[in-house]
């Protein structure tokens, strides 16, 4: 922003309107108590006037405070009689109504810039206390044998890192792919097609031994026919291409015969 | 138990604990009274300076804890090269200051003083659990009040509130006060007399 070709102007930051008050105040070496209105004002707005000039955005607060010091100034100069009845101001962070007033926020200001200044010093001496996981700032985990450390700066705390452990180690018993087979064990459902179509007397097609819409159930009803019509248990009939498959039962003194002929879809592994 | 092993205990208890321990907790460990547990932590204390090590028992946030010599800094931060937590701004530093002894402190109210609007800055204070909410004030909009947690004390190394510097200009609110509603000049009038109308309106249903 303050930036042109070659050309720096460091300007110090205010935090606030009373902040720059401050600054203009201790600059001119003078008690709050003892500053002149028209004298800080005059510097207050050329301070806001050099501010305008290199283009910084002025923040509203800023503006709200020449205002209140313009009528501080204005209010000076008037006989006091015209005073008595004050409008009311709008924005209450600015009820500033008289040069008093103005002054014993500013030192109460004053007072809490200090108690910051004390923190900001006892916020670097305790930075230089190193503790062995201080509330998330740095966690140390031992890794491997030989003593390394590493601190992972992601971890807020050492939950996290416990957390993270967790997720690791249950991420092998976690095998959700592995688990949906499981529920269709190929023998199971060669048991339960064998049993379906004893029951039944008659052939029946593929379909209707899939009883979910689980692609694995399907695919394991495909493999336990496969597996029967191979050791002839049953006898597989497809009438075309993409056709519905019918399934049926081979007679118990045909499954020991060599191969049945017929329009048979089963393979076993040709 | 004899008197050195009671100080080994608290040593291994402080070594283990990534939070300050209270005396009260150390009396519960060895069975002896808090004023007890205090003067063998302070033993402990006193042993750990004057046998040369690199660590120290200190006194924060209402508690003890153990942490690293503050001159062996300079070699640590070679070990732990990455300064993690970054320094707070000082307009979170002024924040701060306000609401540890204004609290509990609404918005309105630190912004008065800091004549800056701060919503952002507590909100990250909040955030990073140095400060919280900690009720509402009774009155329009029932605003929220904001007080400082015991990781203030802890990131600042502070035993207690009453370790803060004194305010020259005035005398500061008693801290567990509810109502906090000081009578200085930089509550605005208007406010008050709404809330005064307020509470008047309420007592009367």
């Amino acid at each position: 922003m303050a930036q042109q070709e070659g050309y720096t102007i460091k300007l110090p930051t205010f935090e606030g309107p009373f902040d720059l008050l401050f600054h203009l105040i201790k600059k001119a070496e003078v008690d709050i108590w003892s500053v002149s209105i028209a004298e800080i004002t005059e510097q207050y707005l050329a301070y806001l006037q050099s501010m305008r000039e290199l283009n910084l955005d002025i923040a509203s607060e800023f503006l709200v405070m020449a205002a209140t010091l313009l009528r501080l100034k204005s209010k000076l100069l008037l006989p006091r009689s015209n005073l008595i009845n004050e409008e009311e101001t709008e924005d209450e962070l600015f009820e500033i109504n008289t040069a008093e007033e103005l002054f014993q926020r500013l030192e109460e200001y004053r007072n809490f810039k200090e108690v910051a200044q004390y923190l900001r010093e006892k916020e670097e001496e305790q930075k230089k206390i190193f503790l062995r996981s201080t509330g998330g700032q740095k966690v140390m985990v031992l890794t491997g044998q030989e003593s390394v450390y590493t601190i992972w700066e992601g971890a807020q705390h050492l939950s996290d890192i416990m957390q993270r452990f967790s997720e690791v180690a249950s991420a092998k018993e976690y095998t959700p792919a592995f688990s949906a087979v499981e529920d269709f064990v190929i023998a199971d459902k060669a048991d339960y097609i064998e049993s379906t179509l004893q029951e039944k007397q008659r052939p029946m097609p593929m379909k209707s031994f899939v009883n979910g819409d689980s692609l694995w159930e399907i695919i394991v009803v495909f493999i336990a026919l496969l597996e029967m019509a191979r050791q002839k248990r049953v006898d597989l009939l497809q009438e075309c291409h993409f056709g519905p498959i019918l399934v049926s039962l081979k007679p118990k003194e045909e499954q020991h015969e060599e191969v049945n002929v017929g329009e048979r879809t089963a393979e076993n592994g040709h | 138990m004899e008197r050195e092993q009671q100080k080994m205990v608290i040593e291994a208890l402080l070594f283990l604990t990534e939070e300050p321990v209270t005396v009260k907790k150390i009396g519960q460990v060895l069975s002896v009274s808090p004023e007890e547990a205090e003067s063998l932590v302070c033993e402990l204390k006193e042993n750990l300076s004057l046998s040369g090590r690199g660590i120290q028992v200190f006194e924060t946030a209402g508690g003890y804890q153990m942490g690293t010599l503050p001159e062996l800094a300079p070699h640590l931060e070679k070990a732990f090269s990455e300064d993690v937590s970054s320094n707070l701004s000082t307009a979170a530093l002024e924040v701060l200051a306000i609401v540890a002894y204004k609290q509990p402190v609404t918005r309105v109210e630190v912004e008065s003083i800091r004549g800056v609007r701060c919503e952002h800055v507590l909100d990250n204070l909040v955030k990073r659990k140095l400060i919280k909410i900690s009720g509402r004030k009774e009155g329009p909009g029932r605003p929220r009040l904001y007080s400082t947690t015991a990781d203030f004390l802890k990131y600042f190394g502070l035993k207690d509130l009453s370790e803060l510097p004194e305010l020259e200009l005035e005398s500061r609110p008693s801290e567990e006060t509810g109502e906090t509603l000081s009578r200085d000049a930089e509550i605005p009038a208007g406010v008050e007399q709404i809330k005064y109308d307020f509470e008047n309106q309420n007592g009367d249903h």
